[in-house]
């Protein structure tokens, strides 16, 4: 079993289903990875990045995006 | 041509145009266009990746607005500037909104740690422009370490209250060599226009517009308002005084 912590939320993998790169995580999560930056126990990987970032069990991941605001 | 000169860039507009709290995002990019507004702010948060949110800034054109990210929700120092790390790796662009509010209740910046903050980002390549109380001493000491403006509060975020730190604000403005942007509890176009005629280089409005019952007619007023502040501002207002001065000439009156 493998685990990643994504935007504080456990998310649990059975054995081989590990998204391999940051951008399969976000195929996975089905989120649209145009507006998004993200880290990777906590360095910044940039969008033009995501498809080769390797991920591994136990990483701290947080997916975030800009919103309305003042 | 009186344009507003912030770091290296120029802007014919002198209303900053916050993002939050629209019903929809067409009616935030209707107002943004009626208010005239070349830099809009925007904040940073998680995607929620229950419930994919999407891009709800998608109706924002890039081209023609200046992305001015905040540190919203940043609580001290170190969560600002990761804030505004992250914000210049999703715009590519290296200004920054540099908000430290721990206080919930009245969202009132943190001195200490904007500025410390504040050190850090100028270091880092940053273009700062901090939301602060209105703080002369602070002001300087800011400026001192380089920010591209200062930017006071009139009242607390969103209180609609308008111009509640007036005699700090005149300070301020008369001792500062970067841009004045008043920001924060303007309530009203008049509460700008205030604002303006006082001197202050800018403002910003966000809740004013973005909760009016009819966002896209009060980004335009309020657009006036800043217009019509600037113009008098660059007038040289005519000075107050206590007793009357007739406006008529006091001699030919019809009696002996």
């Amino acid at each position: 079993m493998d685990v990643l912590k994504v935007n504080g939320v456990e998310k649990r993998f059975g054995e081989g289903e590990l998204p391999g790169m940051l951008s399969d995580l976000l195929d996975y999560l089905d989120v649209n990875a145009a507006t998004v930056v993200a880290e990777v126990d906590g360095q910044i990987v940039r969008r033009e990045d995501f498809g080769r970032t390797e991920l591994s069990d136990g990483q701290t991941i947080e997916l975030v995006r800009l919103m309305g605001g003042g | 041509m009186d344009r507003l000169v912030i770091a290296d860039k120029e802007f014919d507009s002198r209303l900053l145009v916050g993002t939050g709290k629209f019903a929809s995002p067409q009616v935030m990019a209707e107002s943004l266009k009626a208010a005239g507004a070349e830099i809009v702010t925007v904040a940073l948060r998680r995607v929620d990746i229950e419930n994919e949110n999407d891009d709800t800034l998608a109706a924002i054109d890039r081209t023609r607005y200046l992305l001015l990210p905040n540190t919203s929700g940043a609580r001290d120092a170190e969560e600002a500037v990761r804030l505004a790390r992250l914000a210049r790796a999703a715009t590519g662009i290296n200004w920054v909104k540099l908000e430290v509010t721990p206080d919930p209740y009245y969202l009132l910046p943190d001195p200490v740690e904007t500025l410390k903050a504040a050190e850090i980002l100028v270091k880092d390549g940053f273009v700062v422009l901090p939301y602060i109380n209105a703080d002369p001493v602070l002001s300087k000491r800011l400026e001192d370490v380089g920010t591209a403006t200062v930017m006071p509060l009139a009242s607390p975020i969103g209180s609609n209250q308008g111009l509640r730190t007036r005699a700090a604000l005149e300070i301020i403005i008369e001792q500062a060599t970067v841009p004045v942007v008043v920001d924060a509890g303007l309530g009203l176009p008049s509460h700008a226009a205030d604002a303006m005629e006082m001197g202050a280089d800018a403002v910003l409005v966000n809740t004013a517009i973005a909760t009016a019952a009819d966002p896209v007619e009060m980004a335009a007023a309020f657009k006036l308002a800043v217009e019509a502040g600037r113009r008098a501002f660059l007038s040289g207002p005519a000075a107050a005084e206590r007793r009357a001065s007739a406006s008529s000439p006091l001699t030919g009156f019809l009696r002996d």
